[in-house]
């Protein structure tokens, strides 16, 4: 068999206690698809940085050719032949195709606008590509986009291709172009890396798969001998639980949130409710409308009237009132973006949505709140335990104590969290699971999870979501629900 | 390759590490600038020196710089309110013309008033005034998403023509042989001098304003919530904080201390309203808040050391035939160094080991 194109041979990475690659081993083949699959925080990012040189391995050696090649560099990646069309085009807007593509190319002083058009057009048809060259990049649509960032890696002779997600701002019949793309490049002796979390996509294309899960490689499999898109979800999210819980029995009491027949451009008629006492998790694979559900609840976006009611109130109404203390706390996935202002002080930060109880007119009672987070850093933990450091010197782990540490002191009676322990280590997972099942005795919490066995260690309910729907609804008890949780990730068997 | 690398900063950097990147920044300016005079055939240090004795070297030059410093200040107090939530007012300049004619409108109106009334309506005016000319880009920005940079900067344009408009035209005195300017204000439409000083009373202004700006940044949910949503917008949403109405705060506080910058020109300085108020001082603001981060104790020094910039340019004028643009030339200077300098405060330089 030929040397392939690239092999990984047990690639670790940590930051700080959280290991985002574990003893990870991986071959690129010329000519193959590799599909890379796993959820959101399955490690899929740290692996791709690493090969394109912009993170360095804790250990592990990288073989190119079957040389070891240390790649310390992202320019040393494209020598290497690497490279990747990322999720967020790398493009500048006001320039062309042609000149998008030679940017940053080696060269004289002047610019031969016709030879560098003649050669886009002459690559592109190689590929089964179809670009004006002279468009300006803000006129193109998303698809149009993608191949000029395709294009712009074969100028180069990118011999490894890594797509990153690269259906997510397609539209179904650009996806399809973009497939027809990838095996024209692999007929010509490419190799392909494609990471996604579709399932079908992945056993459209893929030859092989691995699958990614917690930093580690737990399956690789050629996709031949994949049986169904099932099987595929049922290795990506696993099922075993990796700690336990102590989940006393509690009773439901009254509605803390209701919706009814919520209709977005994404979603298509969801509803739920969740009583005080209980924890509803949504499981489902990423991208199914999960992130739409928790932006129209928690404010971020306005839902139709009467199809989202909280703490017994219309959208429109609770959101139009001042002191959210007592109510609702949201703890959003994305951390440093949105829970955080990193360039203020843990102080400030924690002041951001408590700030209706320690104000006094006009005033803001600092002195009070120092009091108050000076014995919460404590109690959660955090480090370092100081109200004048930054958010920014905080780690992933730390800084969401800190979040969950100032959304618990509010008192919710309702609590929406979203992929609460991703990227924590497994110590930190458990806090944070602890404090949900205690959080539920005075809340009704809903938590959105890639991972059944976060579902399974704090839900009494279980809801998936699949295609801008809840497909089913279940007791995390029912056992046979929960065996079908797979087929029903994968849109194959809605039991309504 | 450079033997060294920018790696970012794991600890902020301290008080002591600011003031010194801020020493060295100005430190490299005045060599520039000196390189500068060297070129063109100045003798640099004496060219330094003849600026800062110009500035600061008598107590006469010291007294002109505080005069200058006043409105440079209460412009740049007012930017750095719109800069903390990251709304680009570039428009203090047209604030100040704003304030100066509300002011003036006050003083012609109500001749005959005394003291205790007249000045302080006079300045209410001149807020109201400024803080519409703030009101708008806001409006604008919010209505029609206008980039509030524009529009405030062309504002200024709209505000320095009108107030030509006024004293070319309506507000003319007619015992001033033709000059384009105002009748003198009456005695009580004139913030007076401190004690036997040629400072005027404009000084105590700025103290008490600045502590104000300063008390609402500390105290005040207010102020709280303008320095988070500066921060993170997102975060801002996330929180419920009312970023719109931020927006349209900021920028009307922004105008309304550039229009009291603009009152105490014309009141204190000139004691009539004229073209010649407009030399720059709000766009000179914009230089000094970021000189001093948005600080307002800090915004007094800086403000101070850009008005003595002005004066000592003079002397560099008269004694060395150095043009006044070299003024401007510094100024700008300073501005470089000093944001370049701000890298540090994220990043420090490490040395590249060998191999």
């Amino acid at each position: 068999m030929a040397v392939p194109l690239i092999r990984l041979e047990n690639i670790s990475k940590s930051f700080g206690r959280v290991r985002a690659n574990h003893q990870v081993s991986l071959t690129i083949e010329q000519g193959r698809v590799l599909a890379l699959l796993g959820e959101n925080g399955a490690g899929k990012s740290t692996l791709m940085s690493i090969l394109a040189g912009q993170l360095q391995p804790d250990s592990g050696t990288i073989f190119v050719d079957g040389q070891p090649l240390a790649i310390t560099a992202t320019d040393k990646a494209i020598e290497a032949g690497i490279g990747m069309v990322y999720q967020h085009f790398k493009l500048v807007g006001a320039l062309t195709v042609a000149e998008n593509i030679f940017l940053g190319r080696p060269g004289g002083l002047w610019l031969n606008l016709r030879t560098m058009q003649a050669e886009v057009v002459a690559l592109a048809e190689r590929y089964g590509m179809q670009v004006d060259p002279a468009a300006l990049i803000s006129d193109l649509s998303m698809g149009e986009r993608q191949q000029v960032e395709i294009l712009k890696l074969l100028q180069r002779e990118s011999r490894v291709l890594i797509f990153d997600e690269p259906t997510a701002v397609l539209t179904p019949h650009e996806a399809d172009n973009l497939f027809a793309t990838m095996r024209k490049m692999t007929a010509l002796g490419k190799g392909i890396v494609f990471i996604s979390h579709k399932l079908e996509e992945v056993m459209a294309v893929a030859d092989r798969i691995a699958i990614l899960r917690r930093g580690e490689i737990v399956d690789t499999v050629a996709a031949a001998e994949v049986a169904s898109t099932a099987e595929l979800a049922e290795r990506m999210v696993g099922r075993e639980v990796l700690l336990r819980v102590e989940k006393s029995p509690m009773e439901a009491r009254q509605i803390v949130l209701k919706v009814s027949d919520l209709t977005t451009p994404v979603l298509a008629g969801v509803s739920l409710e969740l009583r005080q006492g209980e924890i509803l998790a949504l499981v489902g694979v990423a991208g199914n409308g999960q992130k739409q559900l928790v932006e129209a609840i928690c404010g971020l976006h306005r839902p139709a009237p009467e199809s989202v009611r909280i703490l017994g109130m219309e959208w429109a109404e609770f959101f139009g009132r001042g002191n959210r203390d007592n109510t609702l706390s949201y703890i959003p996935e994305d951390r440093q973006g949105l829970a955080t202002c990193q360039g203020l002080d843990l102080l400030d930060n924690f002041l951001l949505t408590t700030r209706g109880g320690f104000s006094r007119g006009p005033w803001l009672d600092r002195r009070r709140a120092a009091e108050k987070i000076g014995h919460l850093l404590g109690e959660f933990d955090i480090r370092p335990a100081d109200p004048q450091a930054f958010a920014w010197q905080l780690s992933g782990g730390n800084l969401q104590k800190l979040v969950l540490a100032r959304e618990f002191y509010r008192r919710p009676r309702l609590i929406v969290a979203e992929q609460p322990t991703q990227g924590l280590d497994i110590a930190a997972a458990e806090d944070v699971w602890n404090l949900l099942l205690k959080a539920r005795e005075a809340a009704g919490v809903l938590v959105v999870t890639g991972d059944l066995g976060e579902a399974f260690a704090l839900a009494d309910r279980i809801g998936v979501m699949y295609n801008g729907r809840i497909v089913a609804l279940f007791a995390s008890d029912d056992e046979e629900m929960v065996a079908l949780i797979p087929q029903m990730m994968a849109g194959l068997a809605a039991a309504d | 390759m450079l033997p060294m690398r920018v790696a970012k900063r794991q600890e902020p950097l301290g008080y002591w590490g600011s003031c010194v990147v801020l020493s060295v920044a100005l430190l490299l300016s005045l060599l520039l600038s000196a390189g500068m005079l060297a070129i063109r055939g100045t003798p640099p240090l004496e060219g330094i020196l003849t600026l800062f004795r110009g500035a600061f070297g008598s107590p006469w030059a010291l007294e002109d710089s505080i005069l200058k410093a006043i409105p440079i200040y209460l412009c740049a107090l007012g930017v750095a309110v719109a800069f903390r939530l990251k709304i680009w007012n570039i428009g203090a300049e047209g604030q100040f013309a704003l304030g100066a004619i509300g002011a003036t409108w006050v003083a012609l109106s109500f001749p005959d008033w005394p003291k205790f009334a007249l000045l302080p309506a006079m300045a209410a005016m001149a807020c109201l005034c400024g803080g519409f000319w703030g009101l708008i880009p806001a409006l604008l920005r919010q209505k029609f998403r206008a980039n509030e940079i524009i529009v405030t900067l062309m504002l200024n344009y709209v505000a320095i023509l009108f107030l030509d408009y006024l004293v070319y035209g309506v507000w003319k005195d007619p015992a001033s042989f033709g000059f384009p300017m105002t009748p003198v204000f009456t005695d009580g439409a004139i913030v007076g001098k401190i004690g036997t000083s040629s400072i005027n009373w404009g000084l105590a202004h700025c103290i008490l304003l600045g502590l104000v700006i300063w008390v609402f940044f500390r105290f005040t949910r207010l102020g709280f919530e303008v320095k988070a949503s500066g921060d993170n917008v997102r975060a801002a949403r996330y929180a419920g904080l009312p970023y719109n109405r931020l927006v349209v705060l900021v920028l009307v506080i922004s105008g309304a201390l550039a229009g009291w910058a603009g009152f105490l020109e014309a009141s204190a300085t000139v004691h009539r309203l004229q073209p010649s108020i407009m030399v720059g001082y709000g766009y000179t603001a914009i230089v000094v808040a970021w000189l001093a981060r948005l600080n307002p104790l800090a915004i007094g020094f800086a403000a101070l050391l850009l008005a003595g910039l002005r004066v000592g340019v003079e002397s560099l004028q008269l004694d060395l035939q150095v043009p006044a643009a070299f003024g401007g030339i510094i100024e700008g200077l300073v501005l470089l160094t000093v944001l370049a300098g701000g890298l540090f405060t994220h990043y420090r330089l490490v040395w590249r080991r060998p191999g």
